[in-house]
């Protein structure tokens, strides 16, 4: 293991990215000697992360595609500050085998897997082609691009998954439940997968329901070393995107969990492979599993198996880009306790999850054992809508699941957030949830339990009714028109009308 | 103390009884409600004389009037209603990648008028009404806030 004396991987290092993950990156730096060089756009001078780095590039205007998803103004930019390497965080270009290269041919490190692994996994067709073709099961359906001969939708049965080639994130993905609705979906995924990926390519797979949704964290290094550092449970998801991760999962038990590692092995070795990725799964009622799709870079989640191993994954990711070998430490980390991650987003769960916009005013963040804050911006800070609505992840990690899932709700119920609406009335809901504490749900949770949220209770209506008019009669310019002294209304407008004369 | 009214959804809802509150930060609107051995902190914010109180992580709007406020609201919401153009204003924050209409464009109620990205999602905005479009506000590849003008229909 490092010592202190040992020189740092890098001298500096340019951060790809925004938000949590920018400052996220900036902390392993700070722990490593690195000096941190951030980016930003316009919109983002700013910005927590800007001010938390050593210094920052202006890499242009607002909108992504111009500056964060640029791949020759984030590449300019880290030649600009003299950076060593670039780390791009999740999503934007963190994925895109073009940005990698060019992150090479610039004499750069990619802090990641090889351009070859993003090129080879980045398409979800070939890399369900390769897993199959490595033993590992697939989710039945289509190993070619679907067409417009359906036929061979008919024979996979529905209900089916429309997913596209090229995609991720939920992007692209539409169910059908029966062939009236297959043209219209089938239209709908490609021109959303066209308009988020210039590939309209999409493929189908029979809907695996009631499903839990398994992934499996790798690390491995550039010599021939592959950590398998446990699963984490995402169950817990809104437009297939996820809200809760957990590990270990609690729906799985040990021969499950052994055949997932497996899988995941296999799964990496169809391609060159080093760096962090992550494999992922769903596992169906009876145990069985089926691979989905190999993310080739950090995972927002990450921070749960750093609770649970103890590891720190961005340092691991950096050490390994600087060619450093995985000590024995490393690839047989032990895993204790339980940790849970749930994402704070600017979404407003009573009315479908949609996005909400505005200015962020008391941000008031839970602290104290086991808990651990990633977040991305602080008090009084405006939104931008160019940008993923996540504000924050509350992790906590406890002895086992139950003191997890209190800790969280005691976490939960520290959080104060003013200025919007945001998930944390649902995440609020979720702890006390029986279903979700005996771990007895699957992806369907928020569909089926949740809908748009229960309403207000009568206890929280007179709670609210009680907060409001104190706060009223506690604001002092008021205090006048309702102090005891006057007793009500009646006394202040008879005393105006005396003053008036 | 029952001179303030206070009004959740439009419906009167009287104040918890045996609860108690303490402000913990009163410039950040940070309490503490307390009953016995239960309690739980909330964020109260003021908006005139609509207030949001988040409870458990949820925003419930509450308006606190005073019996004068309330005689005056009442006499405002007396008065014509004819039909006016409408705004048709984003309900999300995201980018504008299509639009499906032009000024002048006759559309029935439901008709699709622009496609908004957000949250990796397309979502379509409809007409509220039938109606002709007599100004576009916003163009494809443009970044809108939540109830930000996008077009008006007569």
């Amino acid at each position: 293991l490092r010592t202190d004396t040992a020189a740092p991987p890098f001298q500096r290092l340019l951060i790809a990215n925004r938000g949590e993950i920018a400052i996220r990156v900036i902390r392993a730096c700070r722990e490593l000697g690195i000096s941190p060089i951030a980016v930003h756009s316009d919109a983002d001078v700013d910005a927590l992360h800007v001010r938390l780095a050593d210094r920052s590039e202006r890499i242009g205007p607002p909108a992504a595609r111009d500056s964060y998803l640029s791949i020759d103004a984030v590449v300019d930019a880290a030649r600009r500050a003299g950076a060593e390497a670039i780390h791009p965080g999740y999503g934007f270009l963190s994925e895109d085998a073009r940005f990698a290269r060019a992150v090479e041919a610039a004499g750069l490190a990619f802090v990641g897997p090889p351009p070859s692994a993003l090129e080879a996994l980045g398409n979800k067709l070939a890399a369900r082609r390769s897993a199959a073709d490595a033993g590992v099961p697939i989710v039945p359906g289509t190993t070619v691009a679907l067409t417009d001969d359906v036929a061979a939708v008919a024979d996979i049965g529905y209900p089916v998954m429309l997913k596209a080639a090229a995609g991720g994130g939920g992007r692209g993905m539409r169910r059908v439940d029966g062939p009236d609705d297959l043209r219209p979906a089938m239209e709908a995924a490609r021109r959303e997968a066209d308009a988020a990926f210039g590939d309209g390519t999409i493929y189908v797979e029979r809907l695996i329901s009631p499903a839990r949704h398994v992934e499996v964290q790798l690390l491995g290094d550039r010599h021939g070393e592959l950590a398998v550092l446990g699963e984490r449970d995402c169950s817990v998801q809104r437009r297939h995107q996820k809200l809760v991760e957990e590990s270990p999962s609690p729906a799985i038990d040990d021969p499950t969990r052994r055949a997932l590692f497996d899988s995941a092995r296999r799964v990496a070795s169809t391609v060159d492979f080093h760096n962090a990725a992550t494999v992922e799964f769903l596992v169906a009622e009876d145990g069985s599993h089926y691979f989905l799709e190999m993310n080739t870079r950090l995972q927002v989640e990450h921070g749960v198996t750093e609770l649970v191993t103890g590891l720190d994954l961005v340092a691991w990711q950096i050490r390994i880009a600087a060619r450093e070998r995985l000590p024995q430490e490393v690839l047989d980390a032990p895993r204790r306790g339980q940790a849970i991650e749930v994402r704070i987003y600017a979404e407003d769960p009573y009315d479908g999850f949609r996005p909400t916009s505005g200015r962020v005013g008391t941000w008031e963040m839970p602290s104290g054992p086991g808990i651990r804050v990633d977040a991305g911006i602080e008090a009084d800070t405006d939104l931008r809508p160019e940008y993923d609505p996540l504000l924050a992840k509350l992790m906590v990690h406890a002895e086992d699941r139950p003191s997890a899932i209190r800790r969280l709700r005691r976490a939960l119920d520290e959080t104060l957030i003013g200025g919007l609406q945001t998930d944390a009335g649902f995440l609020r809901w979720l702890v006390d949830e029986p279903g979700f504490a005996a771990g007895d749900y699957d992806t369907g949770i928020i569909a089926e339990r949740w809908g748009a949220g229960p309403p207000v209770s009568d206890e929280d209506r007179g709670l609210a009714a009680l907060a409001a008019s104190t706060a009223r009669r506690d604001v002092p310019n008021r205090a006048a028109e309702t102090s005891p002294e006057t007793g009500s209304d009646w006394g202040e407008l008879g005393r105006r009308e005396a003053l008036r004369g | 103390m029952t001179d303030l009214e206070t009004r959740i959804s439009g419906e009167p809802v009287a104040a918890a009884d045996g609860w108690r509150l303490d402000w913990a930060d009163r410039a950040r609107g940070i309490a503490r409600l307390t009953d016995g051995d239960r309690s739980l902190l909330v964020l109260v914010e003021e908006q005139a004389t609509a207030w949001t109180v988040t409870l458990h992580g949820r925003r419930i709007p509450v308006t606190v009037r005073s019996w004068r406020e309330r005689v005056l609201a009442e006499a405002e919401t007396e008065g014509p209603s004819r039909a006016r153009p409408v705004e048709v204003r984003a309900t999300l924050p995201g980018l504008v990648v299509a639009v499906a209409v032009a000024p002048g464009d006759e559309v029935d109620e439901g008709a699709p008028l622009l496609t908004i990205e957000a949250m990796k999602m397309q979502n379509e905005v409809r007409a509220p009404r039938a109606g002709r479009v007599i100004e576009l506000e916003v163009a494809a590849g443009q970044t809108v806030a939540t109830g930000a003008a996008l077009l008006r229909l007569e």
